[in-house]
C-alpha cells in the first residue's frame, strides 16, 4: 500500500490544502480537513520524479497533488501508464554504473558515427543524389573561393591553352570522367591543385610554374580526375553535414544548424580528403598516366618538388598522407600499356 | 490586511544529481536519433523546476513531450526547407525569409505564452496576454530605426521589451503592471558604450605617447614598440569587455525587469551584480573546456542557483488568496522554432 503526505490544490486557488493521500484497490484516496474523495488510479498522472526534484500528480479538473515523498510518487508512477519512455530514463538514472554506461555509449556511439557511420552514409548519398545538386555545391565552393582565396590567372593565354589542349586530346584517347580545367592564382594555395564536386578541377599558377614539362601538370590533374571520377569532393561535403548533425545532437545547440548549411563550401577546403581516398586517386591517376603513354615518375617529380617547397604551408596537398611511400608506384611503374 | 512578507526563491539541485540526468538524456537522444530529445527537454526542464522552491513549494513545468515533440519537427522541418532552398533555390529562399519575418512576432508571441501557460506555481498556471500587434512594433518596428537613429533608440527597446513581456505576465487571474521607467535602461547602455570605448581610449593613448616620445627626439623604432604593445593591450582589453558588458546587460535587464514588476500584492526584489555573473560565465567557461564538456551540468546548476539567491518575492503572508484563470491549450511550434533560431527575447 502506498500512503504519503501531501498538498492539495483544488485547481480554484493558490490555498495549499494538507491531505494524506492513500493508494488501496486501484483508488487513490484523499483525505484532509473538510476534505474527502476517492479517485480511479486511471484517471490520474504522475509526471514522473526527475532527480530529487519535487514531482506533482495530476488529478482531473486541473486538480493537483504536490509531495516531497519521492519514493511514494515513484511507486505511484509505476501503478499508472503514464510517461512510459522515462521509465527507461529513470532506470538508468537509477544507478551510477549504468549513467557511466550512458557516458560510455555516448562517447561510442559520437566515435562510430564519426568514424564508420558518417562515411557509409555519405557514401551511399553520393550515388543517389542527382548530379544537379553535386553541380550546385561545387559552384557555390568555387564562388566562395574565388571570393576569398583565388584570383584570376596570370599565366600566358597561350600556355593555358596549350596545357588545355594536350589535356583534351588525351580524354579523346581515355575516358574521362566529365570535368572543367580551371586556372586560377592564389596565395594562399601556393603550388596546388583541388577538383570539387561537380567535376571542377582548380590548377594553381604556382603549380604550372614548379613544374618542369606539361607532362607533370597532366599529371597531377589525372590525380584530381581521380578524385572526380570516385565524386570525392560531394562525399567530403556530404560527411561535414552529417559530422555537423552528430555534433548538434550532443551539443543540443540545434541553431548551430543554421550556421551549417552556410558554412559548406568552407568545410570543403577546411577537411583534406581521407588517405583512403588519396589512394583512389593515385590508383586512377596511375592508370590513366600509363594509357596516356606519359611516364608515371612525372607524378613522382613533381608531388617531391611540392613537398619540400611547400613544408611550412597547410594546404589540401600537403595533408596528403607519406608522400614517399605514394609515390613509390609511380617510381617502378613501367611505360605504356 | 494581511502583513507583507519576504520571501527568498531557493534553488535546491545538486549538480552531480543533474550530471546523471543529463547524461542519460545525451544517450537516449544518440540511440533514438534525436526523438528522445523532447522527452529530454521536459525532464530537464521538470528537474529545474521542482527545485525551484519559494514558501517551500515547488514550481512545475506542465508541456508534455509529445508537444514538444510536435512542435520541433515543425520547426525542423521549416529549417531544413530554408537551408535547402537558399543551397538550391535562392529566389524561393527570400520569399521564406519575408514569411520569416511577417511571422516574427507572432512566433514571439507565442513563444512567451507557451512558456508561460507550461509553468505553474501553487496549481495555478501562469498565462502571457501579450498581442502579435505589440510584438510587431517592438520587435520589428523599433528594431528598423535603429539605424536611424544611430543606435540611440536600443535602451527604449529594451525598456519596450521588458515592459511586454513582464508586464503581460498573469498568475492564475492576477495580471502583471511593469512599473519601472526608462531612465535606469539609459544608464545601462551608456555605461556598457562607455566600457567598450575604454581600449580604444587605451590605443588613443598609446598614439599620443608615441606622438610624443618621436617629438622629444626618441628613436622611430622605440615609439613603435611602445605604440605596438600599448595596442595590443587595447586588442586585448577590447575582447576582455565583450563578455563583461553582455554579463553586466544581463544582469542589469534582470533586476530592472522583476524590480519593477508588481503582481496584485506581490513585488519582487533583484540584486544580480555584472561582476559575479561575469565570474560564474568565465570560470564554467574555462572548466567546461577542461573537463571536455562534461562540466556542463555543474555550470548550469551554479547559474541557476545564483538567479534564485539573488531573488527576493514580497507577497502577503497568505499566498493562498490566488484565483485561476481560464485554462487555455497552447502549442510548441513558436516556442521550439524561436528556440532553434536561437531569438532572444530580451528573456533573462
Amino acid at each position: 500500500m502506498i500512503r504519503f503526505a501531501a498538498d492539495y490544490f483544488d485547481g480554484q486557488t493558490s490555498r495549499a490544502h494538507p491531505v494524506e493521500a492513500t493508494v488501496e484497490a486501484g483508488q487513490l484516496l484523499v483525505q484532509g480537513e473538510n476534505i474527502a474523495f476517492a479517485l480511479p488510479l486511471d484517471r490520474i498522472q504522475v509526471a514522473p520524479p526527475a532527480g530529487q526534484a519535487r514531482s506533482v500528480v495530476h488529478l482531473p479538473d486541473a486538480r493537483e497533488l504536490h509531495s516531497a515523498d519521492r519514493a511514494a510518487l515513484l511507486e505511484l508512477n509505476h501503478l499508472t501508464a503514464s510517461a512510459r519512455p522515462e521509465r527507461w530514463a529513470h532506470l538508468l538514472e537509477s544507478r551510477l554504473r549504468f549513467a557511466l554506461a550512458a557516458l560510455v555509449v555516448s562517447v561510442f556511439i559520437v566515435f562510430a558515427g564519426l568514424r564508420w557511420g558518417v562515411p557509409a552514409v555519405a557514401l551511399l548519398a553520393t550515388h543517389t543524389l542527382p548530379g544537379w545538386v553535386e553541380q550546385r555545391i561545387g559552384e557555390e565552393a568555387l564562388a566562395l573561393m574565388d571570393r576569398v582565396s583565388l584570383s584570376p590567372s596570370k599565366l600566358p593565354a597561350v600556355r593555358r591553352q596549350a596545357l588545355e589542349q594536350k589535356l583534351a586530346a588525351q580524354c579523346s584517347k581515355q575516358a574521362c570522367p566529365p570535368f572543367r580545367l580551371l586556372f586560377r592564382d592564389s596565395r594562399l594555395f601556393g603550388a596546388n591543385a583541388m577538383a570539387l564536386p561537380g567535376g571542377s578541377v582548380v590548377v594553381t599558377d604556382a603549380l604550372v610554374r614548379l613544374s618542369h614539362q606539361d607532362d607533370e601538370v597532366l599529371a597531377v590533374v589525372a590525380h584530381e580526375l581521380g578524385h572526380v571520377q570516385h565524386r570525392h569532393g560531394l562525399r567530403l561535403a556530404l560527411q561535414s553535414i552529417g559530422a555537423g548533425a552528430i555534433l548538434v545532437a550532443v551539443t543540443g545547440d540545434i541553431g548551430s544548424v543554421t550556421d551549417l548549411a552556410a558554412g559548406l563550401p568552407s568545410l570543403l577546403l577546411q577537411n583534406g580528403y581521407s588517405r583512403d581516398m588519396e589512394r583512389e586517386a593515385d590508383a586512377y591517376a596511375l592508370a590513366w598516366l600509363k594509357t596516356a603513354c606519359i611516364p608515371p615518375a612525372r607524378f613522382a617529380d613533381i608531388l617531391g618538388r611540392i613537398d619540400t617547397g611547400a613544408a611550412d604551408k597547410t594546404s589540401l596537398l600537403d595533408s596528403h598522407p607519406g608522400t614517399q611511400e605514394r609515390i613509390k608506384p609511380f617510381l617502378t611503374a613501367g611505360g605504356c600499356t | 490586511m494581511s502583513h507583507t512578507k519576504q520571501y527568498p526563491m531557493q534553488f535546491t539541485g545538486a549538480g552531480g544529481e543533474y550530471f546523471v540526468i543529463w547524461i542519460v538524456n545525451i544517450a537516449l537522444t544518440l540511440v533514438t536519433l534525436g526523438i528522445y530529445s523532447a522527452w529530454a527537454k521536459v525532464r530537464t526542464l521538470r528537474w529545474f523546476y521542482g527545485h525551484t522552491l519559494l514558501d517551500n513549494q515547488a514550481f512545475s513545468y506542465l508541456a508534455t513531450p509529445i508537444q514538444i515533440l510536435r512542435g520541433r519537427l515543425i520547426a525542423v522541418a521549416a529549417l531544413v526547407a530554408y537551408s535547402m532552398a537558399s543551397q538550391f533555390a535562392p529566389t524561393l529562399a527570400i520569399v521564406l525569409l519575408i514569411a520569416f519575418f511577417v511571422l516574427l512576432p507572432w512566433i514571439v508571441v507565442n513563444s512567451l505564452r507557451f512558456q508561460a501557460r507550461q509553468s505553474a506555481y501553487r496549481g495555478l498556471r501562469f498565462d502571457f496576454t501579450g498581442t502579435v500587434g505589440e510584438a510587431a512594433r517592438i520587435y520589428i518596428g523599433l528594431q528598423l530605426l535603429i539605424p536611424f537613429t544611430l543606435g540611440l533608440i536600443l535602451p527604449y527597446i529594451a525598456y519596450r521589451q521588458v515592459r511586454f513581456i513582464a508586464g503581460n505576465t498573469v498568475y492564475g487571474q492576477t495580471g502583471a503592471r511593469y512599473q519601472g521607467a526608462l531612465k535606469p535602461f539609459w544608464g545601462v547602455y551608456l555605461l556598457s558604450f562607455a566600457l567598450i570605448l575604454l581600449p580604444f581610449a587605451l590605443i588613443a593613448y598609446a598614439a599620443y605617447q608615441a606622438y610624443l616620445m618621436q617629438a622629444a627626439g626618441v628613436s622611430r623604432e622605440m615609439a613603435m614598440a611602445t605604440f605596438s604593445g600599448l595596442l595590443a593591450a587595447g586588442m586585448v582589453a577590447f575582447y576582455l569587455m565583450i563578455p563583461v558588458v553582455g554579463a553586466m546587460i544581463q544582469a542589469r535587464t534582470a533586476n530592472l525587469l522583476y524590480n519593477g514588476t508588481v503582481m496584485g500584492p506581490v513585488s519582487f526584489a533583484s540584486s544580480q551584480r555584472a561582476r559575479d555573473l561575469v565570474w560564474i560565465y568565465l570560470s564554467n567557461l574555462v572548466l567546461v573546456a577542461l573537463t571536455f564538456g562534461l562540466f556542463i551540468p555543474w555550470a548550469k546548476v551554479r547559474l541557476a542557483r545564483y538567479r534564485a539567491q539573488r531573488l527576493t518575492v514580497y507577497a502577503p503572508e497568505e499566498l493562498g488568496i490566488f484565483v485561476a484563470g481560464q485554462h487555455q491549450a497552447s502549442t510548441a511550434t513558436g516556442a521550439e522554432l524561436a528556440d532553434l533560431l536561437d531569438l532572444n527575447l530580451g528573456l533573462t
